[in-house]
């Protein structure tokens, strides 16, 4: 499935309205907040239809997947929205990491558990507040919140850069930091990225990791940079996003695909966003002078023009002028 | 005082609000605690036993409450020695986790960073026989098992 769905649930006490845009949604925040309610309306709806009482509102089906039989359920579903109350153990396990990955179905899961076989979006982790009310009436407004709101404490003017990874980005990253006597670390996977962040020492140090896919250790990132206010996250898509999204390439269809990305992203290809954006540059750059290998940067990349037109399109972080050599 | 067990743990009752819908007692609701606990988390007001007053949702039974609320009032008065999973709740349940774990020997299972707050306080952590006192320490001890 691909595609941006709005939702709207409502009966005559609570109206939820948000838009569901990748193939994970996670849902979590303060208790109180709605959650358990949404989900009990979904499956009323799914149930009785209209003799519920609850009005939906989508173009895909609504439904709750949950009980020993949701395998068998999700085997027999296709363009579906799947809302799972935190109660279903099973959204931890392998089987149903497996059982999602290229399906044709949206999931949005409800728990504040880390799930680490899954690899979902920082902006796609989401709290539910009340955001006003029906005139004249006691109905209330429920909306969706980004719980990790993309830029928190950016930008920073940077004295140290720890990338996630050891490829590419990385490559790019040194060059650049080396340039400007910045020193520059891999964190050597995003699992490191905590031990990294607990050895920082007092320089406004900056994290650069995929944003598509960090979402399982963002309860854990963002607890630990509360107790180190010099270190800050900045979170693109991915970096193969970031050199799409600087323009280097000069391509309509790019720019088309990054206003979005949503439309062309099918959940049955691409697990993640990033595989998407890897695969499209890729792609793009085949035959060129830019062509993109992700295990080891082509030297053009480093190339000043090119370079600078990368980092002019990073708004997160505040680059030191160049030493002189 | 507080323990905790971070992580996945045999025995713990992993999805406490479906354990309060089948084992509480009516007389939790009325305690003037679980009065407290109940207007500051879910902003309802206990009229009865059976009846709570939601501002978003009406009259409703306790069933109702939020998944929150259930678990600190198993935390509260459950005497079966249950574990519950406080990763049902949300960081607004963490300052009375804390009042709870002052106020008896109170262990339970945490499988996320819930936020203490920025005071300082004192939590047993089980899995390592470590005493925490603030969120720095109880993150950094927290990171190998949640």
């Amino acid at each position: 499935m691909k595609g941006k769905k709005r939702v709207i649930i409502q009966n005559n006490r609570v109206h939820y309205e948000f838009v569901i845009k990748r193939n994970i949604t996670i849902i979590q925040g303060d208790s109180a907040s709605g959650k358990t309610t949404l989900v009990n309306m979904i499956r009323q709806a799914e149930n009785l239809g209209e003799s519920s009482g609850i009005n939906v509102s989508c173009e895909v089906p609504c439904r709750v997947l949950e009980g020993v039989n949701w395998k068998i359920i999700l085997e027999n579903s296709r363009e579906s929205i799947f809302f799972i109350d935190e109660e279903n153990y099973f959204i931890k396990t392998e089987e149903f990491a497996s059982a999602i990955r290229g399906s044709e179905n949206y999931f949005v899961l409800i728990t504040r558990e880390n799930l680490y076989n899954l690899p979902y979006s920082v902006e796609e982790i989401y709290g539910l507040h009340v955001s006003g009310k029906y005139r004249d009436t006691r109905k209330i407004y429920q909306k969706m919140y980004q719980i990790y709101p993309k830029t928190a404490r950016l930008p920073v003017r940077v004295q140290k850069i720890i990338t996630e990874d050891s490829n590419s980005g990385y490559q790019f990253f040194e060059n650049v930091c080396a340039e400007r006597n910045i020193t520059c670390e891999s964190a050597g996977g995003k699992t490191k990225i905590p031990e990294m962040i607990g050895k920082a020492g007092t320089e406004e140090t900056c994290i650069i990791a995929d944003g598509a896919a960090i979402g399982a250790e963002m309860n854990l990132l963002s607890n630990k940079i509360e107790e180190k206010q010099n270190v800050h996250l900045y979170l693109p898509e991915s970096f193969e996003w970031l050199i799409l999204n600087s323009d280097l390439l000069q391509d309509k269809e790019v720019r088309k695909i990054l206003e979005n990305p949503e439309d062309y992203i099918d959940s049955t290809e691409f697990f993640s966003w990033e595989q998407y954006f890897t695969k499209l540059l890729i792609q793009k750059t085949e035959g060129t002078y830019l062509q993109y290998k992700k295990a080891k940067l082509n030297p053009s990349y480093l190339q000043d023009k090119n370079k600078n037109k990368i980092l002019e399109s990073i708004q997160g972080i505040q680059w030191k002028i160049k030493s002189l050599k | 005082m507080l323990k905790i067990y971070l992580g996945e743990m045999k025995g713990a009752i992993y999805h406490p609000p479906t354990y309060f819908d089948n084992c509480y007692e009516d007389e939790w609701l009325t305690t003037p605690l679980a009065k407290e606990m109940i207007r500051d988390v879910d902003r309802s007001e206990v009229i009865s036993a059976h009846l709570i007053d939601s501002p978003v949702l009406g009259p409703i039974p306790p069933k109702d409450l939020s998944g929150g609320i259930k678990t600190l009032l198993l935390m509260a008065y459950d005497t079966d020695g249950k574990i519950f999973n406080a990763s049902v709740c949300g960081d607004n349940c963490a300052k009375w986790i804390l009042k709870l774990g002052e106020q008896k020997d109170l262990t339970i299972n945490l499988r996320h960073v819930m936020r203490f707050g920025k005071d300082p306080f004192e939590i047993l952590i089980l899995n390592t026989g470590t005493i925490v006192r603030n969120m720095s320490e109880f993150v950094d001890v927290a990171e190998a098992y949640v």
